[in-house]
């Protein structure tokens, strides 16, 4: 009996939070079973069983990994489009006063506006098919990547710079010795933001004229009435979300140690 | 000199203005002269302006307006009723945090915008829905904004007003209630943009007003001009409301708006 309560005082943490997941599934699971649901209801009602075994049927019958292929490259190719943008232009905006002057309209409007507003734009200008959607990816992750970035090069220890500098490097090298490498913690932190805001441009994207992708297969499914269906799609981007925002912040918190994590964004 | 003097000053607004006006006017130059225009694909901005006057001036936009303000006001309404509370709880209680946070860290982390078509097809296409998505997306913020700032309190503090004899509701409105504000504020900012994300979502997906709607209306009707000027007030509304936040921010706790990152 002792030993139980030292474990359990051990790992109280684990036992609560873990327990609490499974108490709600296990809920949800016997609804339909405890309280008889109207039919209006019941065909809006799925149980945790039902969408597994949806989601076992459509991997059976190839559907998810089709789906998947699409948005992951539309993910991919997004996300790495927005890094090869927005670092060089946070560095740049970061070490030179007037150009920072010059952007700074335009990243604090297009930071405070939604960027999903350009979808239509997008869809007029690049069509229906893969390329809105990763133009729509670019947009979402791109300003907090350079915003960080920036903060990172503003926040780099003017003392070496001034080092660096009367031992005579130039603009480039002293980029490339102190900025860099000081800005890159700042740079994983905006990561961190750019996936989310990256994952919401896929699934957003393909709610409209797509014909593949996972948020695709959520929206016809949704129309459809397949519930089921829905909460498959949900999952999955539920657990990639958990899982790269996890080990960006495993590979944050190993180069940031001195930093102190405030409050949870996504 | 006394220019040069006043430029030192106002270096930055100056640039700033200078680099906007001159991105409109390189538009506006080279889809006058250089490029020809074609209307289906592009505007440029004396023909936004125009659409910005027929729209928003004349009275167009208003109602479209009105229709979102209407769903994101009750999403948000009822985001800062229970997420304040639920955030206060688990800060204060340490086991509702370990209960509660593994839950909510994962609904937080994922794009619950995904639920959108789901939320749309049970709530149907009217207000209810999209004050629900709005809800639905801007409440974690709080939660988890107001958890941080009672978890932060000092604890120094609640010990002298234990000490000196004050009572529990001393403790709140005195200690926990003043060092979490701040946070919550901050909160409130991510939220909005949250927020904003939920009633376009939701009213590009299917509405039949609202300022989403009037975009990928003006989108699908290949209306560039007017699609822009939509584009164009929903971007003034953004700023307005983050701007102001930020300052309210500043204005509640100065102390705290050094060290923040956008």
């Amino acid at each position: 009996m002792k030993r139980v309560a030292t474990f359990y005082a051990e790992n109280e943490h684990h036992i609560l939070g873990g327990g609490f997941i499974l108490l709600l599934l296990l809920f949800w699971e016997s609804t339909p079973l405890v309280f008889p649901l109207p039919k209006g209801v019941s065909l809006f009602f799925t149980t945790p069983s039902r969408v597994a075994e949806a989601c076992y049927q459509l991997i059976v019958e190839n559907k998810i990994q089709e789906h998947f292929y699409t948005s992951a490259v539309e993910f991919l190719a997004g996300l790495g489009l927005a890094v090869a943008v927005g670092l060089p232009l946070g560095l740049v905006t970061g070490r030179s006063r007037v150009l920072d002057a010059m952007i700074d309209p335009f990243i604090t409007v297009f930071n405070a506006t939604p960027r999903l507003i350009f979808l239509p734009l997008f869809i007029l200008w690049f069509g229906i098919g893969i390329w809105s959607k990763i133009m729509i990816v670019f947009v979402g992750a791109l300003f907090p990547l350079l915003i960080n970035t920036y903060e990172g090069v503003k926040n780099v220890d003017r003392v070496l710079v001034n080092v660096v500098k009367s031992f005579g490097a130039s603009e480039w090298q002293t980029m490339r010795i102190v900025v860099l490498p000081n800005s890159v913690p700042y740079l994983v932190a905006g990561l961190r933001l750019a996936i989310g805001r990256a994952i919401l441009g896929v699934v957003v994207g393909e709610f409209f004229g797509a014909s593949k992708g996972l948020g695709f297969m959520i929206a016809t499914a949704a129309t459809n009435y397949k519930v089921d269906v829905v909460f498959v799609g949900m999952a999955i981007f539920m657990g990639l979300s958990l899982i790269l925002t996890m080990a960006v912040k495993k590979v944050e918190s190993r180069l940031a140690r001195w930093r102190p994590e405030e409050t949870k964004t996504f | 000199m006394d220019g040069k003097a006043i430029y030192h000053d106002y270096q930055r607004p100056i640039l700033g203005a200078v680099s906007v006006l001159a991105v409109v006017s390189l538009w506006e130059a080279a889809l006058t002269y250089v490029i020809p225009l074609n209307p289906f694909f592009f505007t440029k901005p004396s023909l936004v302006a125009i659409a910005f006057k027929e729209q928003i001036i004349d009275g167009a936009l208003w109602n479209d307006l009105l229709v979102s303000s209407r769903a994101f006001f009750w999403g948000f309404s009822f985001a800062v009723l229970l997420g304040i509370p639920l955030g206060a709880f688990m800060g204060w209680r340490r086991r509702a945090e370990y209960t509660l946070d593994p839950f909510l860290t994962a609904l937080y982390a994922s794009p619950l915008v995904a639920l959108a078509p789901l939320i749309i097809v049970v709530f149907g296409v009217g207000l209810l829905a999209k004050s629900a998505l709005v809800f639905v997306l801007s409440i974690f913020p709080f939660i988890f904004n107001t958890f941080a700032g009672v978890r932060s309190t000092d604890r120094l503090l609640i010990d002298v007003v234990r000490s000196f004899g004050g009572r529990e509701r001393d403790l709140y409105l005195k200690v926990i209630f003043p060092s979490t504000l701040p946070y919550i504020i901050a909160g409130a900012r991510i939220a909005l943009g949250r927020g904003l994300v939920g009633i376009i979502v939701g009213e590009f997906y299917a509405a039949s007003e609202g300022i989403g709607y009037a975009i990928s209306r003006f989108g699908d009707t290949y209306r560039l001009p007017e699609m822009f000027a939509g584009i164009l007030v929903l971007m003034i509304a953004a700023v307005v409301l983050t701007e102001g936040m930020r300052k309210l921010e500043a204005l509640l706790a100065p102390w705290r708006a050094a060290q923040e990152t956008r």
